[in-house]
């Protein structure tokens, strides 16, 4: 036993902060031990001394003018010249009955507002319920492209989604900020969302479009990283197809190739919800497919650990060499849901399994498998992040796969992959499992960059405005781009990350949309370095995945005359369509049938037929609407 | 739900800003400590209210620690090109010797001869009244951490005070 007086629970139990199962231990040590009672009673005594001194402190108040400066700032006065874009953004998300959760979230951070309420209030009754029958008898291996179930129904199960509605970027001139700062952000969840929601015949709420999730859901060519590099990193500028008179610009970011025997190893736990809700045809026994696929491609120096979370955490499957399939495909075949959800438990054992079975160089990491409800037990969704964050940093990433509808929860489900150096997607179908599991498992597990940050500096002797297209909730302040501590997205092996900036050329014909020219000031002074023909300059920042040190990558953007390319026309037309189902405030002359013209004059593969066939369908849903 | 948000950072702001202010005080002095909570709510005006719900107080900490240390670190360097010298620990700046000089009770004095760390966080878990997750939350440390960092201050003060406080009244004063 600690000595009395080096014993930090003393102090600890005399503040009220020993939990409770140490509290009655130390309670019962109290009872037998007068030198224990001695020191407790001493260091009250001092914490008591103390707290009369602060307390006797002078009660301090901030004064009248940084006050006022505090109550000018205050959320609900700043959206005042927003409210008609939040009434019309309330209005549909109700139509489509996905009203949650919603906020909006400017172009910086400080526009960020929010107005929500807790998802957690409206998911409880449901979570509780007993296993509900199969509502939707989409089959699992049906092709994306249909998935079946009753009209009836689809109205209904749609409102316990809880989506994060945002504003997009607004345009920003470079004279007074010539700046743009963001995460990198390599999840697809959004297309896939968007994907179902459209074959179930109707339009996705806006706040579940997210326009980089569509674009980073197609690969695009982009050049091998030079040897010594984890990504390579390109520029592309052409016309914006939806804005006469702007350009458009497009970054790309592409990993490196990590072939499969370069992998030191694969350390899987995977974190399965089996509460009630899980059981739908589209969850749970797609979720076993999905994974199965996985497992096929592991072998025996990999690790796969199978744990569940409905009502209490439970190991399924303890620490099994990959190449033990028949072991890992029984137990998942034996996964049953039933019960209520405690993500928070299960998410713990799921955690501390994969620390145990740390393969040094290799992918450690937690794949979370779920409907995205976490509404019992310990965990408020912030104590769960701090908990992925942190296990982060001990080189535990996390995964989410999103499965079903009806009481979808995307915020918290991006919120934590995001937080866990992690990647998101959606799976609806098994060719969309097959993309994310098997094509691209190695991107999807294996990360060669983390912390990635991207920050833009346009020329103002070339570009007089700019917006960044979608990464609206990775936007990041322009001090953060220097300071290693700030978090921001990872790259996985083999990814493609692409942004696009609408830009507003100086001297065009176009001005900047909505702005009056300033009275009391003209633009600084430009630098020797901003000369003609140079729009810009990109500077990424990102970390190797075990340094916690950043290193710096450079690259000057000029423009060309030359006609653009086929990938850039795909990626314009996959963000045409975003604004178009976003309702943009710059979608311009955007339409459904520029989108299918934009995109098919793109080499298609199968991926991108379907990108045409969901811009009709959504063009008929935008028709009968109307 | 607008009037609530407002409210939500009005009702932070009654409740934590002396706490506060005292806390900015600690680390960068009194002329500056008001900036630097006013800046601190600003922030908290321009938060995604769910990424700070829940622990409102940690953050606030958190934010006006960060907030001070930087402008703590501007002041530290204007003052060395100014004045081209300074031989003090970074830690110990003049406004250590400030509270020393202003502690007038023998705890206050004993409080303010503790380390930087184990004062913020006797401030913290006193004034402000954060959990010890909250308050590793603030200084980056474990909670395990924090539990034996403010027992090592208590323990420090406890000698240094020698035989004042007595344990015996203590009991009594209790049961009172």
């Amino acid at each position: 036993m600690t000595h009395a007086h080096e014993d930090p629970r003393v102090t600890a139990y005399a503040l009220g902060e020993l939990p409770p199962e140490e509290r009655a231990a130390f309670e019962a040590e109290l009872a037998k031990s007068e030198l224990l009672r001695d020191e407790l009673e001493q260091v009250e005594g001092t914490l008591e001394a103390l707290r009369d001194e602060i307390r006797a402190q002078p009660k301090d108040a901030l004064d009248e003018a940084r006050r006022s400066r505090i109550r000018a700032a205050l959320p609900q006065r700043r959206r005042r010249a927003r409210t008609l874009v939040v009434t019309a953004v309330t209005a549909t998300a109700m139509a489509a009955g996905a009203l949650l959760f919603f906020q909006t979230a400017g172009r910086e951070r400080d526009a960020a507002e929010v107005a929500h309420v807790s998802p957690k209030l409206a998911l409880d009754e449901e979570k509780n319920m007993p296993v509900r029958a199969a509502t939707v008898a989409a089959s699992a291996a049906s092709a994306p492209g249909q998935a079946p179930g009753d009209d009836e129904h689809k109205g209904k199960r749609l409102d316990r989604e809880a989506y994060d509605a945002f504003q997009d970027n607004p345009f920003v001139e470079v004279a007074t900020d010539p700046r743009s700062t963001f995460s990198v952000d390599v999840d697809t969840a959004s297309y896939s969302l968007m994907r179902r929601h459209l074959n179930e015949g109707r339009l996705p709420p806006k706040g579940a479009v997210r326009i980089e999730e569509m674009i980073n859901y197609f690969a695009y060519s982009y050049p091998e990283p030079e040897a010594e590099r984890p990504f390579s990193v390109s520029a592309e500028v052409g016309a914006a197809p939806w804005a006469s008179g702007h350009r458009l610009l497009k970054l790309g970011l592409k990993g490196k190739h990590v072939a499969p025997a370069d992998v030191p190893g694969t350390n899987l736990v995977f974190l399965i919800d089996t509460s009630g809700s899980m059981s739908d045809e589209n969850k749970l026994p797609l979720l076993k497919r999905a994974f199965s696929l996985l497992v096929q491609q592991l072998d025996a120096v990999d690790r796969v650990s199978i744990v569940t979370y409905a009502g209490s955490a439970g190991m399924v499957l303890g620490p099994t060499p990959g190449n033990d399939k028949a072991a890992i495909l029984g137990a998942f075949d034996r996964l049953d849901a039933g019960g209520s959800t405690n993500g928070g438990a299960g998410i713990q054992l799921a955690y501390k399994l994969a620390a145990e079975q740390m393969i040094r160089g290799g992918i450690n990491r937690v794949v979370l498998a779920t409907d995205g409800d976490f509404n019992v037990g310990m965990t408020s969704q912030s104590d769960l992040v701090d908990l992925v964050e942190q296990k982060a940093k001990s080189g535990v990433f996390l995964s989410v796969l999103g499965f079903g509808s009806g009481n979808y929860n995307d915020s918290t489900m991006e919120k934590l992959a995001d937080k866990g150096n992690g990647n998101y997607a959606y799976i609806d179908t098994l060719n969309e499992a097959k993309k994310v599991l098997v094509e691209q498992a190695t991107g999807t597990l294996m990360t060669i960059a983390k912390d990635v940050k991207i920050q833009v500096e346009f020329n103002p002797a070339e570009v007089s405005a700019f917006r960044l297209i979608g990464y609206e909730n990775r936007v990041l302040a322009h001090r953060d781009f220097n300071d290693d501590k700030k978090d921001a997205g990872e790259i996985g092996a083999d990814h493609t990350v692409t942004a696009l900036y609408e830009l507003v050329p100086v001297g065009g014909a176009a001005g900047v949309p909505g702005t009056d020219p300033l009275k009391y000031q003209r633009p600084g002074a430009p630098t020797g370095s901003a000369v003609k023909g140079e729009l810009g300059t990109v500077k990424l920042r990102y970390k190797l995945p075990s340094s916690n040190e950043s290193q710096l990558l450079e690259v000057v953007v000029r423009d060309s005359a030359r006609p653009e390319s086929g990938d850039f026309r795909f990626a314009a037309a996959v963000a045409e369509l975003g604004m178009l189902l976003r309702d943009s405030p710059h979608k311009g002359s955007s339409s459904f049938a520029d989108v299918i013209r934009l995109a098919s004059s793109s080499e298609l593969d199968e991926r991108r037929r379907e990108l045409v066939e969901l811009a009709r369908k959504a063009e008929q849903l935008r028709t009968r609407e109307r | 739900m607008q009037e609530a948000d407002a409210r939500w950072v009005l009702e932070a702001l009654s409740r934590y800003e002396a706490a506060l202010l005292r806390y900015a005080t600690s680390l960068v002095g009194r002329s500056l400590a008001a900036d630097v909570v006013q800046d601190t709510f600003l922030e908290l005006c321009r938060a995604k209210r769910e990424e700070v719900q829940g622990h409102v107080a940690a953050w606030l900490f958190r934010v006006c620690k960060h907030r001070a240390l930087d402008l703590g670190r501007k002041q530290r360097r204007l003052r060395s090109l100014e004045e081209a010298d300074v031989e003090e620990a970074p830690d110990s700046g003049p406004v250590n010797k400030l509270e020393r000089k202003e502690a007038a009770t023998r705890v206050g004095a004993a409080l303010a001869r503790l380390p930087e760390r184990e004062r913020e966080a006797l401030t913290l878990k006193l004034d402000a009244g954060l959990s010890y997750k909250e308050i590793a939350e603030v200084m980056g440390l474990t909670p395990s951490n924090v539990g034996f960092i403010l027992h090592t201050a208590v323990k420090r003060v406890q000698r240094e005070l020698g035989g004042e406080v007595k344990p015996t009244a203590r009991v009594a004063g209790r049961t009172s």
